[in-house]
């Protein structure tokens, strides 16, 4: 019984193949027209009447076979530039086969450009192998020289990355670009360009508007964020004076300022209780607001025996951030 | 063993409709098709010139001309001449077609002049046909005279 089964299964699937084929199925439309490959055929039939018979009779079928396109995008897919600093940093670009044919393409990236204030080194270039835009290290698929995509299907994309490493000794806002090039690997060149026998099953291979050649660039900028702290004290003695006795209060102001472009993460500022002093618990405060002295959910902790230590997170360049706490002098 | 039983009954059954009638006697009319690419070029004066050409590599968005010679090489005159020609799949008839040619946009069943034609939407409605709707075109002669011959073409474009 399986046997039976299986058999008429197979069968079902040829006589629908059969079928199709004989239905003359429309030739599958692409952005790059038909597929390379597809034969044309033409044939026409006449039908008269001969001393009253009607008789019909068909042409010679007239074969013709489309030829490949080889023509491609390549877009960056940063909308801006990316913001570098020294160490590694990931372009992103979608290639896009727009020819009829099945085609690999070259990938070479040129960190050197005109206009470059500083030049990163590519390290590598990755094919996008999960398709989610992001550059994960381990799942998608370096390329090794010479750096050749797979073979594309006819409006396939894939988003291609560049990896580079921006040099230590940039500078703020110094700007950098990368072009990335891919060119068909069967030939690029002036669109009408025939490689003969180049194209799928032996047809030709034309150059397409695009010269089967693209470039595209993307663009980095140093977003580099420099912190300065500003330490100041003001007095206040048991007497209304300034004076720096026992018994007075020393209030320290940190004013933290983040300047430059991009940020800076994890940014903790510490400062010690000076020696002939006590910190006064309660006063410690981030922009006027109280904090708590203990190690709890704040941002803050302060005590004579640990300083103070109030942690700020990421901050954002232009951002200026205050910290006040009392101390008691007691010698 | 059933499998290929089968299989070789199938065969059979598609190679019938290519099975010549060859009960008939030798037409009188003659029908030979040909394909010919059209090529622009343009002159150093900037003016562009089309010739026909024997096609070479030809990619989507080409043009090729699709030509039917016809002769009558009997010793009668033959009446109601109809040469029917099905547009390949991957092409489409060009916008110059001429616009009196008569043409189907249903598979052949209905003719006429494409302006006249309409398709039906998905919705019920129907929208003006276009050059890229057409699946036939045609050509229609009341009589043929003993020794005339003739030639019909059309243009399409490779989509």
């Amino acid at each position: 019984m399986t046997t039976y089964t299986r058999t008429n299964t197979a069968l079902a699937t040829i006589a629908l193949l059969a079928l199709l084929t004989g239905a003359g199925l429309s030739a599958p439309a692409n952005a790059g027209g038909v597929t390379a490959g597809t034969l044309i055929e033409n044939t026409a039939v006449a039908s008269y009447d001969e001393g009253g018979t009607p008789r019909t009779i068909n042409s010679n079928t007239v074969t013709i076979r489309v030829d490949e396109l080889l023509d491609l995008t390549l877009t960056s897919l940063n909308p801006g530039p990316v913001a570098a600093r020294p160490g590694e940093a990931v372009l992103s670009f979608e290639l896009t086969n727009q020819g009829n044919g099945p085609e690999a393409f070259k990938l070479n990236a040129n960190p050197a450009v005109a206009g470059n204030q500083f030049d990163v080194t590519v390290t590598s270039i990755a094919i996008d192998t999960n398709a989610n835009a992001i550059y994960e290290p381990g799942i998608d698929l370096l390329l090794t020289a010479p750096q050749t995509t797979a073979v594309l299907a006819p409006d396939a994309v894939r988003t291609v990355f560049v990896l580079v490493r921006v040099p230590t000794g940039v500078n703020d806002t110094q700007t950098s670009a990368v072009e990335l090039t891919a060119e068909a690997v069967t030939g690029s060149g002036a669109p009408g360009k025939i490689y003969a026998a180049g194209g799928v099953n032996g047809g030709d291979a034309i150059v397409g508007t695009s010269g089967a050649l693209a470039a595209a660039r993307g663009r980095l900028a140093a977003g580099l964020a420099a912190v300065k702290l500003v330490k100041s004290v003001s007095l206040r003695d048991p007497f209304g004076g300034t004076g720096a006795v026992p018994g007075a209060i020393a209030t320290f102001t940190i004013a933290a300022s983040v300047s430059g472009s991009g940020s800076v993460a994890a940014l903790v500022v510490t400062d010690a209780i000076p020696a002939g002093t006590t910190y006064v618990p309660g006063t410690l405060k981030l922009d006027a607001a109280t904090i708590s002295d203990a190690a709890d959910g704040d941002a803050g902790t302060a005590s004579t025996a640990a300083g103070v230590r109030v942690a700020l997170g990421t901050v954002a360049a232009g951002t200026n951030r205050a910290i006040t706490f009392d101390v008691l002098i007691t010698k | 063993m059933i499998n290929r039983k089968m299989l070789a009954a199938l065969g059979a059954a598609l190679m019938l409709p290519l099975t010549p009638l060859a009960a008939q006697s030798a037409s009188p009319v003659s029908l030979s098709g040909d394909v010919k690419a059209v090529k622009t070029t343009t002159a150093a004066d900037g003016s562009e010139r089309t010739e026909l050409v024997e096609p070479g590599a030809i990619v989507p968005g080409d043009r090729l001309v699709f030509g039917t010679d016809y002769a009558n090489n009997g010793a009668e005159t033959v009446t109601n001449f109809t040469v029917t020609n099905p547009l390949p799949a991957a092409v489409r008839l060009a916008p110059d077609a001429d616009a009196a040619l008569s043409v189907s946009v249903d598979g052949g069943k209905t003719w006429g002049e494409l302006a006249a034609l309409k398709v039906a939407n998905t919705d019920g409605t129907a929208r003006p046909a276009s050059h890229a709707d057409v699946t036939h075109v045609r050509w229609v002669l009341a009589t043929i005279a003993p020794g005339a011959k003739g030639r019909v073409t059309y243009p399409v474009i490779i989509r």
